[in-house]
């Protein structure tokens, strides 16, 4: 169960501290050298894996398993039908901005497990009201 | 120095030897900086050593993963 002290992490969050070239890298160096909580889904687990295997290679996405693996206090949410319904209520809400299913499923948890705290550099996970860590930190 | 005992297949030991060879070392110097950034450098936050492990060259990757990913335009 995620507490009030949790922050949920968005792919862009994971991509900002892996990739060196990233200009939010500074930053999430910073926040992940000592986590609170954190919390994430499965589906940004798997749009990790293909960014890696799409921007690198094989070896490149297993590292990024083995990272999630060592990172403490991380919970992975699993999306069942559940999350995909409340997602898709999400994706019907904001409709008219170009969404994806792992953007609104992260909207959704963070409104049910009433997380304040955003990890993310993708302003579409503002959507739901919580504002993102890179707005708040300089 | 603590000596150690390695085995590698034929065709990885002849791609070590000549890839030191390329690059001026010996071949357990070869292995030792090959190893070294797979060791995490603060035994207490082994996750650290990932940071920063790729270099996209792209300033604005996290925000682009959607392009990547799905081939939307963001």
């Amino acid at each position: 169960m995620a507490s009030k002290l949790s922050a949920y992490v968005d792919t862009s969050a994971l991509i900002a501290l892996l990739d060196k070239s990233d200009s939010f890298h500074p930053l999430f160096s910073r926040l992940f050298s000592d986590p609170p909580p954190l919390v994430t889904s499965s589906l940004v687990v798997a749009e990790g894996q293909g960014w890696f295997l799409r921007r690198f290679d094989t070896n490149r996405s297993l590292q990024f398993l083995t990272f999630l693996e060592e990172l403490p206090n991380l919970t992975i949410f699993a999306v069942g039908e559940t999350e995909i319904r409340e997602g898709q209520r999400v994706l019907q809400k904001f409709s008219d901005q170009t969404l994806t299913l792992t953007d609104a499923v992260g909207i959704s948890m963070l409104k049910k497990h009433k997380i304040r705290r955003c990890w993310s550099t993708d302003r579409h996970l503002s959507l739901g009201g919580v504002p993102l860590i890179t707005s708040l930190v300089d | 120095m603590i000596r150690t005992q390695i085995s590698l297949t034929k065709e990885e030991y002849r791609l070590a030897r000549l890839e030191a060879k390329r690059q001026g070392i010996s071949l357990a110097e070869f292995v030792r900086r090959t190893l070294r950034p797979n060791l995490p450098l603060d035994t207490s936050r082994p996750w650290m050593r990932f940071v920063g492990f790729v270099e996209s060259g792209d300033a604005n990757s996290s925000q682009k993963i959607d392009e990547l990913i799905y081939g939307i335009k963001t």
